[in-house]
C-alpha cells in the first residue's frame, strides 16, 4: 500500500486539507497574539459558533449565504467582545486573559446549547462541490479540494495584505514594536481592533466550512482549540509564516502518523511540540527576533 | 515569602470545623460531596504552589493527578503490589514525571509556559487514551481502598475515608507550607519576582522551578491516588486538559498565591456546582460568568478581596495592641 504512488497523493491532499482549515483558524488567533499579547482562548469557541450559525442559515437560504453570512455574525460577536471584555483585559498578563477566556469558553458553550440545543447538527454541502474529482490519479471529494484551495486563497491574500500595503505594514510594525509604531502616528489601537474582528471572521469562516465534514456540536470548539495553540506555538507568534509552518506541520504530522504509525499518531505531534519548545521556546518562526 | 496571618488561622480553623462538622452530621450524598471537595482540595495546593509562589501558570497538574492514579491503579491490579507499596510508588512516579516536565518548561515563561505544559498534559492523556494496557477509553476498574483494619478502621465508610481524606489534605497543607518556608520555596519567589537578579546572584533557577514542580507533584499524585480509591474507577477524563484548567479557575477564584484561598475555593466551585446543577444543566455558563467577573474585578479571588478589606485592619489592630504594653515600659523606665 505505501509503495502506491496514488496512496502518497490521497494522504497529502488529507494533511493539505487539514492544516488548510487549522491555518484558517491560527491565523486569526496568532495575529491577535502577536500584535495584542492578547491569549484568546475562546477562539475556538467562536469557530464553533461559525459553525452553528452557517448550519442554521444553510438550511434557510443555502450554502453560499451561510458561508458569508457565518464570518459576518461571527465579526459581529467579535465586537461586541471586545468592546466588552477584550479591550479591558488588554494590558493584563497572560494568566487573567487566559482566566477570562476560559470563562467566556465556558459561557459561549452554554450559550449555543441553550439557543441550537445539545443534539449535533448537520450542514450539506452545495451541489457543485458534492462530487468527486480526479487529480493525480485519485479521485478526492471536491469540497476538501475546495477547503485547500480557500485556505490557500486566504494565505496569498493576507500575504499580500501583510507585506505590500500600508496597512499590512502597520500591523507589521505593531506586531515588531507597538510603542515605536505608535510613536510613529499609526493608531495601533484601532488596528487592534480590526484585526482583532478579521481574526473573528476567520475563524467563524473555518466553522462553516468545518461544518458540512464534521457534525456541529457544542463541544467542537474545544476540540479544535488544542490543535490551534499548537500551531501557533510551533509556528512562533505573531508570524504569517510560522501559521503556515505550523499548520502545515501538524497537518502533515497527524495525517501521516495516522496511518503509518497509529500507535504512537497521538502522542507524536505533543511530543514534537514538546521538542520545538525545548530547542526553540519561542517556536520556529517568532515574528520578533 | 508566605505567611500565617490571624485571618488566615481564621479562615482555616473555620474549614477545619466545617469539614468535621459534615463529616459527622452528613449523609451519603454529602459525604460524596465533601470528599470531592477535600481531593480537589490537594490538586489546587499543589497548582498554587507553582502558580501563585512561582509564577508557573501550568496547565498539566490534573494530568499528573491522572498519573498517579492510574500509576496506582495499574501498579495495584496489573503488578498486584498491595496498596501502600503501590500508592508510594504511584506518587514516586507522579513526582518525577513532574520535575521532568518542570525541568524541560522551565526555560519558557508566560503563555510558551503554558502551552509547554499543556503540551505534556496532553501527551499522558492521549497516551493513556490510546493505550490498550490501561484499558484505552473504558478506563480501569477494581482498585482497593487502604487498608487499615490494623488500627481498627474502615476506609469502605465513606465516613472514615471523609476523615482519612482530611488528615492528608492537613498533612499536605503543612507540606506545602514547610516548602514555602524553607530556603527553596524563598528562592522560588525570589525567581518569580525577579529571574535575572536571581540569576544574577548566582542561584541555578531552572532547578528551582523543577524541584518545587517535583515537589507539587508529590501532592498532585497523592490527589490521584486518593481519587482513584474515592471513584474506584478511572479514565483517561482524569487527565484532560479540562481538569487543569479547571483546578487553575479554582485557585483563581480562591485567591491565587495565598494556599487558603483555593481551599475556600475548592469548596465554594464543588458546592457551587452541585447546587447550580440541580437548578440548571447550563451551570457551565454561571461558573463563566463568575469567573469573568472575579478577574475582572481585579480582586485576587474571594479570599483575596476578604483579605484586602479586613485582613490589614485585622493586623493593624492586633500589632497595636501587642506594642501598647510595650511603650508603657519604656515611659515607666525613662
Amino acid at each position: 500500500m505505501t509503495q502506491d504512488l496514488s496512496f502518497w497523493t490521497l494522504q497529502t491532499l488529507n494533511a493539505l486539507q487539514l492544516s488548510m482549515l487549522l491555518f484558517l483558524l491560527s491565523i486569526g488567533l496568532t495575529v491577535i497574539f502577536g500584535l495584542m499579547h492578547f491569549v484568546n482562548l475562546a477562539h475556538g469557541a467562536l469557530y464553533a459558533l461559525g459553525a452553528y450559525i452557517a448550519a442554521s442559515i444553510a438550511g434557510v437560504a443555502g450554502f453560499w449565504v451561510a458561508i458569508i453570512a457565518a464570518p459576518v455574525g461571527v465579526a459581529l460577536v467579535g465586537v461586541v467582545l471586545y468592546g466588552g471584555l477584550i479591550q479591558r483585559m488588554r494590558k493584563s498578563g497572560p494568566m487573567a486573559q487566559v482566566l477570562v477566556t476560559f470563562g467566556l469558553i465556558f459561557a459561549l458553550l452554554d450559550l449555543t446549547r441553550i439557543f441550537w440545543g445539545d443534539l449535533a447538527l448537520a450542514m450539506s454541502m452545495p451541489q457543485v462541490l458534492s462530487g468527486q474529482v480526479d487529480l493525480l490519479g485519485v479521485s478526492y471529494p471536491a469540497y476538501r479540494l475546495f477547503i485547500i484551495l480557500l485556505g490557500g486563497a486566504i494565505f496569498v491574500a493576507l500575504a499580500l495584505v501583510l507585506s505590500r500595503t500600508q496597512i499590512g505594514a502597520m500591523i507589521r510594525a505593531g506586531v515588531d514594536n507597538d510603542a515605536m509604531a505608535a510613536c510613529l502616528g499609526i493608531n495601533v489601537e484601532r488596528l487592534f481592533f480590526v484585526v482583532f474582528c478579521v481574526g473573528c471572521a476567520l475563524a467563524g469562516l473555518a466553522g462553516a466550512v468545518a461544518a458540512p465534514l464534521l457534525s456541529v456540536t457544542p463541544g467542537m470548539g474545544l476540540q479544535i482549540l488544542i490543535p490551534t495553540l499548537i500551531v501557533i506555538v510551533i509556528g512562533g507568534l505573531g508570524s504569517l509564516k510560522g501559521a503556515v509552518a505550523g499548520s502545515l506541520i501538524y497537518g502533515f504530522v497527524q495525517t501521516f502518523g495516522a496511518v503509518l504509525a497509529p500507535q504512537l499518531a497521538s502522542v507524536l505531534i505533543y511530543a514534537l511540540l514538546a521538542a520545538v519548545l525545548v530547542i526553540k521556546p519561542v517556536g520556529l518562526f517568532p515574528a520578533k527576533g | 515569602m508566605f505567611r500565617h496571618t490571624p485571618l488566615r488561622y481564621a479562615v482555616l480553623a473555620i474549614l477545619a470545623v466545617a469539614a468535621l462538622v459534615q463529616t459527622f452530621t452528613a449523609g451519603y450524598f454529602g459525604l460524596e460531596i465533601l470528599i470531592e471537595i477535600l481531593i480537589l482540595c490537594l490538586l489546587v495546593l499543589a497548582l498554587d504552589l507553582v502558580a501563585g509562589f512561582g509564577g508557573m501558570v501550568s496547565l498539566c497538574h490534573g494530568a499528573l493527578m491522572g498519573v498517579g492514579a492510574y500509576a496506582f491503579v495499574a501498579l495495584g491490579t496489573l503488578a498486584g503490589l498491595d496498596p501502600w507499596l503501590a500508592a508510594l510508588a504511584a506518587v514516586a512516579i507522579t513526582a518525577a514525571m513532574a520535575w521532568v516536565i518542570g525541568a524541560i518548561c522551565a526555560r519558557s515563561h508566560g503563555i510558551y509556559f503554558i502551552m509547554a505544559t499543556l503540551a505534556f498534559g496532553q501527551m499522558a492523556y492521549s497516551y493513556v487514551f490510546e493505550s490498550p494496557l490501561f484499558g484505552g477509553d473504558d478506563g480501569m476498574g477494581g482498585i482497593d481502598r487502604f487498608d487499615l483494619g490494623a488500627i481498627g478502621l474502615d476506609l469502605n465508610d465513606s465516613r472514615t475515608f471523609a476523615l482519612f481524606c482530611l488528615a492528608v489534605v492537613v498533612l499536605a497543607y503543612l507540606f506545602s507550607v514547610a516548602i514555602l518556608r524553607s530556603g527553596l520555596g524563598r528562592s522560588l519567589s525570589g525567581v518569580m519576582h525577579n529571574e535575572k537578579r536571581m540569576k544574577a546572584l548566582g542561584l541555578n533557577t531552572w532547578r528551582i522551578k523543577a524541584d518545587v514542580f517535583g515537589l507539587s507533584g508529590i501532592i498532585a499524585g497523592v490527589a490521584g491516588v486518593l481519587a482513584a480509591q474515592h471513584i474506584m474507577f478511572i479514565s483517561p477524563g482524569l487527565l484532560n486538559w479540562t481538569v487543569s484548567g479547571e483546578a487553575l479557575v479554582v485557585v483563581i477564584l480562591g485567591g491565587l498565591g495565598t494556599l487558603v484561598g483555593p481551599l475556600v475555593g475548592a469548596a465554594a466551585f464543588v458546592v457551587m456546582k452541585h447546587e447550580l446543577g440541580e437548578i440548571t444543566t447550563y451551570w457551565h455558563l454561571v461558573v463563566g460568568v463568575i469567573l469573568i467577573a472575579v478577574v475582572m474585578s481585579r480582586a485576587n479571588g474571594i479570599f483575596g478581596w476578604v483579605e484586602a478589606r479586613w485582613g490589614a485592619a485585622i493586623e493593624r489592630r492586633l500589632t497595636d495592641a501587642t506594642r501598647s504594653p510595650a511603650k508603657k515600659e519604656v515611659s515607666t523606665d525613662a
